[in-house]
């Protein structure tokens, strides 16, 4: 009898010890596969030095069923204990109470080391619901060999928008005078990283204060006919329908148009495009003739790391947003454009990369320490126009405008009223 | 009656699997997204009972009305293009076009071929100043030949042209296995009688051909209301929403606004008129089709 209760009490140890020993599993979800393969590093770190933690990592691409797949998620109570946050959707998914207030765990001190500017829009009615990992900021990117060829400086800190439609001008050119020049001096669409950059650095805003409805100010309208008029009648820009049938980041990289506004990321694009074809450069976008210091801001955003409200271990996954967005990242987890948020890693030499064009990295660290304004609100990817709502909304009405088919003031009413009703509707 | 009972209950369980996957995977969700139609949800919050007010939104809608005029202009170029396209392939396949085991498989090609490779070749000869097309076009005189997916005339019909291109080959084999169950010895009885081609085409093979007409006259009309990958890989649902159809705005509504139950309340008023359609084309069906 006695040995059956040995037997038996043996047996309840062996089958119970992988439960008394059970390891804590945090689930992380990344939309970025090719950075969640440099973070590897990082997160075997982690679970080094948190013994009997388990990191279970996964990256969806964003365009690839990112969302719907957090969304499903969220929808049944299971979201990852830390995960990627846009600062496109943040204010919805914070209203919406499925992100951890982290407030009380980030430690002013901390904050030095850290770009609040770009970083703000992870600020939601007050609480800190989402930490910045890393942020991106559009910029001037300009062909060095173009302007060289055409006898004017490149673009500085000081260019006005005068300044710049002179050499937008000079940069024009039209080899056989058929009226269609081979190279523009600029290229936009209606895409928010190519507008917004204008509208904010003229003082511009398009929301009203509690982001409830779009009330575009004078500055805004103003910024939007600038813009239009370099396409409709500067002639400086094509019209989008012309280039149609070419990437639009493609453009620059390809000698099309020897200047062009987008997101830093774009940085990684064009170093590949472009090779040893010329030199080129960014600048930050000239200061519009409507701003004050006051109303002038810079148009940055970052890609943050949030912590599910629901996560039973909310203190490990700040750490290992710690980790992940701290002293933990190197310069090389950060392609390209995509400034660290880490102010010490952003300023080495690592990431600067002054070896590699554009050698003037810098600039975005300039951008980083100014006056941001990021413009998201609820709803935004459908007022504005954005991924595959990008043929709708402002975007649409903006690409309108510079085909010639609307005027600009028929195409702000049109927007103004759809994102009214989007806006009504969140 | 014992073995009555034992029958009943062997065919239920032969039955199961498929009554609980249909209920599960079919039913159930169908009559949750009925419910979901009258709720505002973004799925990663809570949902709110809003009524009818999905459903009056749509109808009061400039957005939603125009992507209807644009479902309804698709497809009556995809259903009428692709029928008269698929007919004309499979009549001049079947009188014994040379080569015609070739041209059936290249005209079957498009329709089995990966989607996004093939926007990607027709985003290429769409191209506004380097495709092919408008190149072709220049060269034959033409000065200002459209942008054909950035212009909101164009971009429309470029997007249904592609669509009955890839999916005709699929109705020329259905319209020419219609057309070989037709008895040879009624074309020679018309020849006898001194009709030529095109009386044969009208009196004989028209006639005879009306159940595989209608058959792929209800499949292309599905299949119109359901363009999407096309769409999408094409112009986006653009310029400005002009390429934008019914299921195509569906999926932006879900999928990337997460308006889920608006986006519910737009599938049901596409299947309540997908219904209709179906609905009179088989009370027409006695008018035309010979059976």
């Amino acid at each position: 009898m006695q040995k059956f209760k040995l037997t038996t009490a043996l047996m309840l140890c062996v089958t119970a010890s992988p439960l008394l020993a059970q390891d804590i599993v945090l689930q992380y979800m990344s939309w970025d596969p090719s950075q969640l393969e440099v973070e590897q590093s990082t997160i075997e770190a982690f679970e080094e030095s948190h013994p009997g933690v388990i990191v279970k990592a996964q990256a969806i691409p964003s365009n690839g069923g990112y969302w719907p797949k957090l969304t499903a998620q969220a929808a049944s109570g299971d979201l990852p204990d830390v995960m990627m946050m846009s600062s496109g959707f943040v204010q919805e998914w914070a209203q919406a109470e499925n992100l951890l207030d982290l407030s009380s765990l980030v430690s002013d001190d901390e904050w030095t080391n850290y770009y609040e500017g770009a970083a703000s829009v992870g600020v939601v009615n007050g609480k800190r619901v989402a930490f910045p990992q890393n942020w991106v900021a559009p910029v001037l990117f300009y062909n060095i060999d173009m302007f060289e060829a055409a006898g004017i400086e490149v673009p500085n800190a000081d260019w006005t928008w005068d300044d710049f439609l002179k050499a937008a001008h000079a940069l024009t050119i039209d080899e056989n005078d058929d009226g269609r020049p081979e190279i523009f001096g600029f290229s936009l669409y209606g895409r928010y990283a190519h507008i917004e950059p204008w509208v904010f650095r003229n003082g511009g805003r398009y929301l009203n204060d509690d982001l409830s409805a779009l009330e575009l100010n004078e500055e805004a309208i103003n910024a939007l006919q600038f813009l239009t008029d370099l396409v409709n009648v500067e002639g400086v820009a094509p019209k989008p329908q012309d280039m149609e049938g070419i990437r639009q980041q493609d453009i620059f990289p390809l000698g099309m148009a020897a200047m062009w506004v987008d997101g830093s990321w774009n940085i990684a694009n064009s170093r590949e495009i472009v090779g040893d074809q010329f030199q080129w450069g960014i600048a930050e976008v000239p200061r519009g003739p409507d701003a004050t210091d006051e109303t002038v801001a810079s148009y940055a955003w970052a890609d943050m790391l949030a912590v599910s409200a629901t996560s039973e271990h909310p203190e490990l996954a700040w750490e290992l947003i710690q980790a992940l967005a701290g002293e933990g990242v190197e310069a090389d987890d950060f392609l390209g454009g995509k400034v660290p948020a880490y102010i010490p890693v952003a300023e080495s030499e690592e990431w600067l990369e002054t070896d590699q064009l554009p050698a003037n990295k810098g600039v975005l660290l300039d951008i980083g320490a100014s006056t941001i304004y990021a413009g998201f609100s609820p709803g935004w990817s459908a007022w504005r126009g954005y991924a595959a709502s990008g043929s709708g909304g402002m975007n649409g009405e903006l690409d309108e405008v510079f085909n010639g088919r609307k005027t600009l003031d028929d195409a702000v009413t049109a927007f103004v009223e759809f994102g009214n009703d989007v806006l009504s509707r969140q | 009656m014992q073995n009555r009972r034992r029958i009943v209950i062997t065919a239920l369980v032969f039955l199961l699997p498929t009554i609980v996957g249909t209920l599960i995977f079919r039913l159930i969700p169908i009559i949750w997204s009925f419910a979901l139609s009258f709720y505002e949800w973004k799925v990663f919050d809570k949902a709110v009972f809003v009524g009818w007010k999905n459903y009056a939104h749509i109808f009061t809608s400039s957005i939603s009305l125009d992507v209807f005029v644009n479902s309804a202009i698709f497809s009556v170029i995809y259903v009428a293009g692709s029928l008269a396209l698929a007919l004309v392939l499979a009549v001049v396949l079947n009188n014994g076009l040379r080569s015609s085991a070739f041209f059936r498989g290249a005209f079957f090609v498009p329709y089995i071929t990966a989607t996004v490779a093939i926007a990607l070749a027709w985003r290429w000869i769409f191209s506004t100043r380097f495709g092919v097309l408008n190149n072709l076009l220049i060269a034959l005189g033409v000065e200002n030949p459209p942008a054909w997916l950035a212009d909101p005339a164009w971009a429309l019909p470029a997007v249904a042209l592609v669509s009955i291109w890839k999916d005709v080959g699929f109705y020329m084999i259905l319209l020419l296995a219609g057309l070989q169950t037709i008895d040879p010895t009624l074309y020679q009885a018309a020849r006898v009688d001194g009709a030529g081609p095109i009386a044969r085409f009208r009196k004989v093979t028209v006639p005879l051909l009306t159940r595989s007409l209608f058959f792929v006259l209800i499949i292309a009309l599905v299949r119109s209301t359901q363009t999407f990958e096309i769409t999408y890989a094409l112009t986006n649902g653009g310029p400005n929403r002009a390429s934008t159809t019914l299921a195509f705005f569906v999926y932006q509504k879900a999928f990337v606004d997460f308006e889920v139950g608006y986006a519910a309340a737009l599938s049901y008023i596409m299947c309540v008129i997908l219904g209709f359609l179906t609905l009179v084309s088989f009370y027409f069906r006695r008018k035309w089709v010979h059976e």
